[in-house]
């Protein structure tokens, strides 16, 4: 059976980057169509919910953290699995210096459109993996 | 002096969960409190920062009482906190509460929508009530 | 106040300052702030450690702490002359842009090759692995009468912590 993608963000709240990788995922699963991605609430893991500990250990999974510190890559881990591929959402910031989002939670048209690049980032690193497993 | 240093202030713990609209509005609420409702006494704690073992986030958990927010009932904030730093004070379930209200949950986990603003002021008073509560009793 | 005084009273106001060889924190919140011993500090955030005949420059726990996680970094390059509190290039956050000060004249020897791919350095360690250059100082023993040691810096980053929060 073909594998699923797990894919987890941070979600962290003290930043903008932890919505922007949360969003970013939501755009690839909801907009971009990625029949093969889920998400899942990475907090489950700590919690040893077996639903979510045999999504994570049977499929590959991708960790989408909003800088350094790595709580998804991290939490992941110690929950048993290595991560199949780790991203940073400051990577992409780098790379487009003038989309600064505007709050938080509320990231506004700039922040958008950072989260838009983003998912396009995610879905071609997506089928990266994919290929990588075939 | 030592008044200023011995202030206290309450931890909120959202659940951030991906999976549902809850985890969504968890957030929503979270921050209304932090930056509107009570600034000055509420700090976040960063669920995925402290399960990953930031000793900040730990540390302040375990020294000053603390509010989970969850936005099911597998309560994943408030198991954590119980796990790694001890029982919060208050813990609230978002699909719970909005139940109680007559409330229907967020459709949807990307946006919330015009209609969600009433479930999002309702668990952000509900937090600030709790916040309230801590203060008082000490 | 002299500094024998400063050491005791931040230690009777305070129960939960922590003390250890190397450093000093102090919890505000969420947050713990470090100033690390044997460095010296300047009002504008940046630290100078003594290394043999060089100086060690970076920045300090409370700048990297209060603008975030940094994205983009400008460093001069080896080779160039700075003077004590001039400009040493720039940081630039999500949030803000901030000029870099030197605390110390003199030419830049060797900047810190790793911030290159990774600025975030700065963020997950300023004292360490997130120095920023060494420089050979033109005259360090005058340099040095302008900067703070750790414990005369402490109670300033303290004051400056309890500004940055009254803000909020």
């Amino acid at each position: 059976m073909k594998k699923k993608v797990v894919v987890l963000p941070c979600s962290g709240i003290g930043k903008a980057y932890g919505e922007m990788g949360r969003q970013a995922i939501y755009e690839l699963i909801e907009d971009l169509e990625h029949e093969e991605v889920t998400t899942t609430c990475l907090a489950r893991l700590m919690i040893d919910d077996p639903e979510t500990k045999s999504l994570v250990q049977d499929n590959l999974v991708m960790t989408v953290d909003g800088c350094a510190r790595d709580c998804a890559r991290k939490n992941v881990e110690n929950a048993g699995k290595k991560v199949d591929k780790a991203l940073r959402v400051i990577e992409i910031f780098k790379d487009h210096r003038d989309l600064k989002p505007e709050g938080v939670l509320e990231l506004g048209e700039p922040g958008f459109k950072l989260v838009h690049i983003l998912a396009e980032k995610l879905g071609r690193e997506i089928d990266c993996l994919e290929r990588k497993e075939q | 002096m030592l008044e200023e240093f011995k202030q206290v202030k309450v931890g909120i713990i959202p659940c951030n969960g991906e999976e549902i609209g809850e985890g969504t509005l968890t957030r929503f609420a979270c921050r209304r409190v932090l930056d509107t409702l009570r600034p000055h006494d509420t700090v976040t704690i960063c669920l995925p920062l402290f399960i990953a073992g930031d000793k900040g986030e730990r540390n302040f958990a375990k020294a000053f009482p603390t509010i989970t927010v969850d936005g099911c009932e597998k309560r994943c904030s408030q198991k954590s906190t119980e796990r790694l730093s001890g029982r919060p004070k208050h813990a609230i379930v978002i699909s719970e509460l909005l139940k109680e209200h007559g409330l229907e949950p967020p459709q949807s986990r990307q946006a919330l929508e015009e209609k969600d603003k009433a479930a999002v002021d309702l668990v952000a008073e509900e937090i600030a009530r709790k916040v309230d509560e801590i203060l008082e009793n000490g | 106040m002299g500094n024998e005084a400063l050491m005791r009273d931040p230690f009777q106001r305070r129960e939960n300052i922590s003390v250890n060889e190397d450093f000093m924190e102090a919890p505000y919140d969420k947050f713990v702030f470090r100033v690390m011993k044997g460095y010296f500090y300047h009002p504008e955030e940046c630290w100078a450690k003594e290394e043999g005949n060089l100086i060690k420059v970076g920045v300090t726990d409370f700048l990297q702490k209060t603008v975030g996680d940094v994205a983009f970094l400008e460093l001069p390059e080896a080779g160039m002359e700075l003077t004590r509190d001039g400009g040493a290039g720039t940081m630039e956050t999500i949030k803000v842009t901030v000029t870099l000060i030197s605390p110390v004249g003199g030419r830049i020897k060797e900047v810190n090759s790793a911030l290159e791919e990774n600025p975030q350095l700065i963020n997950t360690d300023p004292y360490g692995e997130g120095w920023l250059f060494r420089v050979a100082p033109g005259d360090w023993e005058r340099d040095k009468k302008i900067l703070m040691d750790a414990q005369t810096y402490f109670p300033q980053m303290e004051a400056k912590i309890k500004e940055e929060m009254a803000k909020k």
